[in-house]
């Protein structure tokens, strides 16, 4: 009863504290970067959306490093999930039951629009807003429906993490290639004065490319909660 | 007022997440926390106003973009450290045979 | 306006999260969950970030609800492995059997669901820590008794070694796990 209270206690001390703090924000905004971003974001980047911009080409560093922590725990949940015994043949009890057809017609009809619109959301990550991580969600969700379809029909690991990890590569490669043109690591590879068409070609790439193994991830992890112990 | 309003929701995830006897509940709180927090950077981004930050037609002023992209990486990175907690929980019941907190505790050898 | 929508919203915000705190059974607080995350992402359009709410949908309540769902699913079942071949447990429309009864019995003062299966090849040991069973039923032919093998550190063999102290033809092993090194 007394952890209870003190509990509570030190809950309502850290809620005054930031009351303290809120009241006076004013003096601490500075306007200087968001200004930045409005007047040069377009010229140097060369999409029309600004978030988006900002993860492919100001900061793609962090980006690279999401993309490191998203290999680590996939790895880490294959790793606890294994078993080396190969005898396959056990039926357990529970598993016999049969998902309804209900359930299979709907999967079987919305299965197409799903990976459509997921498609559309990668591609066009630059001019409206999306980008790679939303739609490599969305094209992971759509995927996981056909497991509802059939159950057995799970693919093995090795081969998704292989793709998986051979596009980490591509996509460090293709943003080194900019320290030929201008001298520095990872930003727009294309010079300044081209055409929007130009500069958004390297956009589309690294978007296409996050997106694709941003789904192959999670239908990995997905793969291997289904599999462990059976 | 309205960060007031988010503050009070990250207090009741953390008071949830100290407070909890099951194991999976835990991790439900850990979700709520960090929606919470999301929330919070999002506000304090919009406080003079302003419109999306998409360029295409005329506009005056744009909310900041940055906090924005930080937090889409932060919604990613709370989705696998949810799966993986989970993992160890299963590996926990099928080695200990519950999920409470205080029996796999006094457990321990 | 909209100053008063998101209000609301946020107080709708707060009421689900205490009921979450509050519950008790772990499967309608998923549901609670994907409320909260829908919930959320209409917040985040109001404070003019689309991206964020693409994402927060996405993940927030397509995927990880369908994780919480398989793991918390996992965690209710008591896997057994049936070797004995002479009725101690009798398959037929409904199952039955002395050995039935007394596992079903176990398992219903814990809430669990029983999983039998019975053709598994391997040896006791390597199957308990690395399959998941989580206990193995066999017969042995020289004394007639029935042994059950499981391990020494979970908490259901103790209390199953209390419910069965007093039938002198049921048998309980518990193997240790040897410590390897990491």
């Amino acid at each position: 009863m007394i952890r209870r209270i003190s509990l509570i206690v030190l809950l309502v001390v850290i809620f005054f504290g930031f009351l303290y703090s809120v009241i006076d924000l004013e003096a601490f905004f500075s306007t200087y970067g968001k200004d930045y971003f409005f007047a040069n974001g377009y010229l140097e980047t060369g999409s029309l959306n600004l978030v988006t911009g900002i993860y492919l080409d100001y900061r793609l560093f962090d980006s690279l490093f999401e993309a490191g922590i998203l290999i680590a725990a996939v790895s880490g949940v294959t790793w606890i999930s294994q078993h080396e015994i190969t005898e396959k043949n056990a039926s357990f009890m529970l598993d016999k039951q049969i998902t309804p057809g209900l359930f299979i017609t709907f999967s079987r009809m919305v299965y197409p629009f799903m990976l459509m619109f997921g498609i559309y959301v990668i591609l066009f990550g630059h001019v409206s807003p999306g980008g790679g991580f939303q739609g490599g969600a969305i094209v992971a969700t759509a995927i996981l429906i056909l497991y509802y379809i059939d159950s057995k029909k799970a693919t093995s690991i090795d081969k998704i993490l292989t793709i998986e990890k051979i596009l980490f590569l591509t996509i460090l490669a293709v943003g080194s290639i900019s320290y030929f043109t201008k001298g520095t690591f990872f930003t727009n590879p294309f010079a300044l004065s081209a055409s929007e068409a130009v500069k958004s070609i390297y956009l589309i790439t690294l978007n296409v490319l996050i997106g694709i193994k941003v789904s192959l991830g999670l239908v990995a992890i997905f793969t291997a909660f289904l599999k462990e112990g059976r | 007022m309205s960060p007031i309003l988010t503050i009070i929701v990250i207090l009741i995830g953390l008071y949830g997440l100290a407070t909890s006897k099951n194991i999976i509940k835990s991790v439900f709180c850990v979700t709520i926390i960090e929606a919470g927090v999301i929330l919070l950077f999002l506000n304090l981004g919009n406080l003079e106003g302003g419109s999306i930050p998409i360029l295409g037609n005329v506009i005056e002023n744009i909310v900041d973009p940055i906090p924005q992209a930080l937090m889409i990486t932060t919604i990613v990175i709370g989705s696998t450290i949810t799966a993986l907690a989970l993992m160890l929980c299963i590996k926990i019941f099928h080695n200990y045979g519950s999920v409470e907190w205080k029996e796999v505790l006094g457990r321990e050898e | 306006m909209i100053e008063l929508v998101s209000y609301l919203l946020q107080i709708i915000l707060i009421v689900i999260a205490i009921s979450v705190v509050i519950h008790k059974r772990n499967f309608t607080i998923i549901i609670l969950i994907a409320t909260f995350g829908l919930v959320a992402a209409s917040l985040y359009i109001i404070n003019k970030a689309p991206d964020v709410a693409i994402a927060e949908v996405a993940i927030g309540s397509a995927i990880i609800p369908l994780i919480y769902v398989i793991s918390i699913s996992r965690q209710r079942e008591f896997i057994v492995l049936d070797r004995t071949n002479d009725g101690f447990i009798e398959y037929g429309f409904e199952l039955s059997g002395e050995g039935y009864q007394i596992l079903s019995d176990f398992v219903k003062e814990f809430d669990l669901s029983l999983n039998i299966c019975v053709d598994i090849q391997g040896q006791a040991k390597k199957l308990i820590e690395e399959l998941n069973v989580d206990l193995i039923v066999t017969k042995d032919n020289q004394t007639n008794q029935y042994v059950f093998y499981g391990k020494a550190s979970s908490v259901l063999m103790t209390k199953l070694k209390n419910q069965v102290k007093d039938k002198p033809h049921i048998k309980i092993i518990t193997l240790k796990e040897e410590k390897k090194n990491d």
